[in-house]
């Protein structure tokens, strides 16, 4: 008798299971799968985006990229945006986290500060640095007779650095906020037990606080490099990919192939080795750094 | 066990789906976008007799019965708003007529929502460039336009509209490319407007003798590298052979070895060299206040830039000449800029036909929007008047024959995926960034995306 009350309460949860996971599963479907299988299907193709005839070509659009260096140079840029911001956004984040944790004044005040930039759209982040490099800062060089290089977008030797700042400018107050969640849940008891063995400030950091924050680290880290790598909208507004190709990130040079120069299914080839290459970046992160994580 | 199942069946649901959205895709796509073939057919379908007996019955009378008609405006940065004012006429001329506006910029969102739209079904009418015509005719999506209302435009830009006989656009303005000079400036220097590289040359030294910038750019926005390199091309290639993009497609002519092409491209280091240093930081709101200020002399650019010339100074005096060639004859660019045009398989060609008439017929109208956009009528007897000091010059031109339509090189070598993209390669080399050979050799690696079709 219990048997068979247990059994229907399985078959239940089982139909409970089901609807819950339908929507979200067909939603998913439509949304992420379809496309995903489509593009690798274009990928295939020769398809201009326009006609009907979809000319199946193999690997050939894979092999073509192999000797694109337009390609190439939109992946140097993006490898290295991506490397720049995940480390200088993770430490800034960490040390401004700390700062706050520290018992400061106003903590909440600089906290809204930090944190409004990035509820602003990116577009929106891009043009205000257009403008703060182009026209905003340069002024400071005649009110104080300097000659300091505010025009880090004009140039294809500083324009990442400008794209860092402007980036950075906007992500720093999340992560940090995520970071000083992380701090204020380690448990004080650890510090001062270190504290009693004798442990200092730099040794207590990198001993108690940093493998506390590993979930926090690989939340910022894997967010970071990901958002990063598919960097576009704050290109668009600001840079436009140059001067020349200094800045064209790879989905930047994905739609400019795939829609502006009507060849869909190489730029489709184009997004599928982002696709892939993201899954192994979040894979390989999320892998390495949850093995560091620990529990208090 | 049961759970396995449930996965089995979610995943099979997965790959049906799947199959399914590729089986659609492709079953539905003869209904949206057709063959080529299919479209003539469409296109051909009615008979000679249908056609006239449409084309003299349109525009049919005001029936009451509310039309929406949806409306994709590909503008340029002159042509935001125009929008308003076309509202206004057709609801006081046809009030059943209302149409829904997706207004995008032209540069960079017209060809992504048209292949978008391709997919799914086109707007009914669609405003482009007379470029657009030669890029989407020859796919069978658009419709021709009644000679009623085309008889009403100038002849001028009908033959780059033109395909087969058949007419897919109506070019409502027109833009006119050259050197944009202060006039009060050349007359206070004893300038005169030059007609060779020797002339330039010699009004160049003397500005930088006398502190003046030569030119005014904005090349942070690659569209105006791209741009200027038209206007050279047109003056140093196409003037003299109409066919170079054909011949660059049969590998007769390149980019690597050809020195006419090579020179227009030089051209633009001719500028890079002769502006201001912060020309790769510099949008052109600002670069056009620099001309008007008189902090530089000359400005390669289009109409575009009298929006803001006579915005920042109403009384600013400028002209305009071709940038001279390599053997003096260049001739001025004229650009047919608003194009409209309408889908074949729209449900509402009588509608469609009440727009075309507003657009052709309301001459208020058409002197508003050329007055606000700041450009040249391409319509019978419409004169703008907005002060132009320029018209001189251009009226100076066309009563020469020295006005060329940039369409035929448009048309040649086209503007989005290989126009546009050089662009980025010249402004690599001019930054250093990569070699003029290099550059060269990018474009001809671009062959492929050189032609519309």
């Amino acid at each position: 008798m219990q048997k068979t009350g247990k059994q229907s309460m399985e078959k239940k949860l089982e139909k409970q299971y089901l609807v819950m996971v339908l929507p979200g599963f067909v939603i998913f479907t439509i949304g992420l799968i379809i496309p995903l299988l489509l593009a690798v299907r274009y990928s295939v193709t020769s398809w201009d985006g326009m006609s009907k005839v979809k000319e199946f070509v193999g690997i050939q659009n894979y092999i073509n990229l192999w000797k694109d260096a337009d390609f190439w140079s939109a992946w140097w840029f993006t490898i290295k945006f991506t490397i720049g911001n995940t480390i200088i956004q993770n430490v800034l984040a960490l040390l401004f986290a700390m700062a706050l944790d520290s018992g400061i004044k106003a903590q909440k005040l600089y906290r809204t500060a930090f944190f409004v930039p990035c509820l602003i759209s990116s577009i929106i982040v891009g043009f205000i640095w257009l403008k703060m490099f182009s026209n905003v800062l340069p002024e400071f060089n005649e009110m104080l007779g300097t000659n300091i290089n505010f025009l880090l977008f004009g140039s294809g030797s500083t324009v990442l650095s400008g794209l860092l700042i402007a980036n950075n400018w906007q992500w720093i107050g999340y992560r940090m906020l995520i970071y000083l969640a992380g701090l204020q849940s380690v448990p004080f008891d650890l510090y001062e037990a270190a504290k009693v063995d004798g442990a200092g400030p730099i040794s207590r950091f990198f001993k108690i606080t940093i493998p506390m924050l590993a979930p926090a680290i690989t939340i910022c880290v894997v967010g970071i490099a990901t958002g990063s790598l598919k960097v576009y909208d704050l290109l668009v507004a600001s840079t436009k990919g140059g001067p020349g190709r200094a800045s064209t990130s790879v989905i930047n040079q994905t739609y400019t192939t795939a829609i502006n120069g009507r060849q869909y299914g190489y730029g489709s080839a184009m997004s599928v080795t982002l696709v892939v290459v993201l899954l192994l970046v979040a894979m390989i992160q999320v892998k390495g750094l949850k093995s560091k994580e620990v529990q208090a | 066990m049961k759970m396995k199942l449930l996965c089995m069946i979610l995943s099979t649901a997965m790959v049906a789906a799947v199959l399914s959205g590729c089986g659609n895709s492709e079953a539905e796509a003869p209904a949206a976008t057709g063959t080529a073939d299919e479209a003539e057919e469409q296109t051909e379908a009615p008979t000679a007799e249908e056609a006239e007996t449409e084309q003299t019955e349109a525009p049919v009378a005001d029936t009451g019965e509310p039309v929406t008609l949806t409306v994709l405006a590909g503008q340029s940065t002159t042509d935001a708003g125009i929008e308003d004012m076309i509202d206004e006429a057709l609801a006081e001329a046809y009030p059943n007529i209302t149409l829904e506006w997706e207004c995008v910029d032209w540069g960079n969102d017209f060809q992504p929502k048209m292949q978008q739209y391709m997919q799914s079904g086109l707007p009914d009418i669609m405003i482009g460039k007379a470029q657009d015509v030669a890029t989407y005719a020859p796919q069978g999506i658009l419709g021709e336009i009644d000679t009623t209302y085309l008889d009403r435009g100038l002849d001028a830009a009908r033959q780059n509209v033109t395909i087969d006989g058949k007419t897919y656009g109506l070019v409502y303005n027109a833009l006119y490319q050259g050197v944009y000079y202060n006039k009060d400036m050349f007359a206070e220097n004893g300038w005169s407007v030059p007609k060779t590289q020797e002339e330039l040359q010699v009004i160049i030294d003397d500005c930088k003798a006398k502190g003046i910038t030569p030119f005014a750019s904005h090349m942070v926005d690659t569209w105006s590298i791209g741009n200027v390199t038209m206007q050279f091309a047109m003056n140093d290639v196409f003037n003299k052979d109409a066919e170079w993009g054909d011949k660059f497609r049969a590998g007769e002519v390149s980019f690597a070895e050809d020195e006419a092409m090579q020179t227009a491209y030089q051209y633009n280091k001719l500028i890079f060299d002769n502006t201001y240093p912060e020309t790769f930081s510099t949008e052109q709101t600002d670069c056009d206040a620099k001309m008007v200020l008189g902090e530089a002399a000359m400005k390669v650019s289009g109409s575009w830039s009298i929006q803001n010339f006579l915005d920042i100074d109403e009384s600013f005096n400028f002209g305009i000449f071709p940038f001279p060639n390599q053997t003096g004859d260049s001739k001025l660019i004229f650009e047919p800029n608003i194009t409209i045009m309408t889908s074949a398989e729209s449900e509402h060609q009588d509608a469609i036909n009440c727009v075309l008439d507003v657009l052709t017929n309301d001459k208020d109208l058409a002197v508003e929007i050329y007055d606000y956009t700041k450009t040249a009528p391409m319509l019978k007897d419409v004169t703008p008047t907005f002060p132009n000091p320029s018209q001189e010059d251009i009226d100076a031109y066309a009563s020469a024959d020295q006005i060329v339509d940039v369409t035929l090189g448009n048309n040649q070598l086209v503007w989005g995926g290989f126009q546009e993209e050089n662009a980025k390669d010249i402004a690599a080399w001019l930054q250093g960034d990569i070699s003029f050979e290099d550059c060269l050799a990018a474009s001809d690696a671009r062959v492929g995306t050189s032609s519309a079709n």
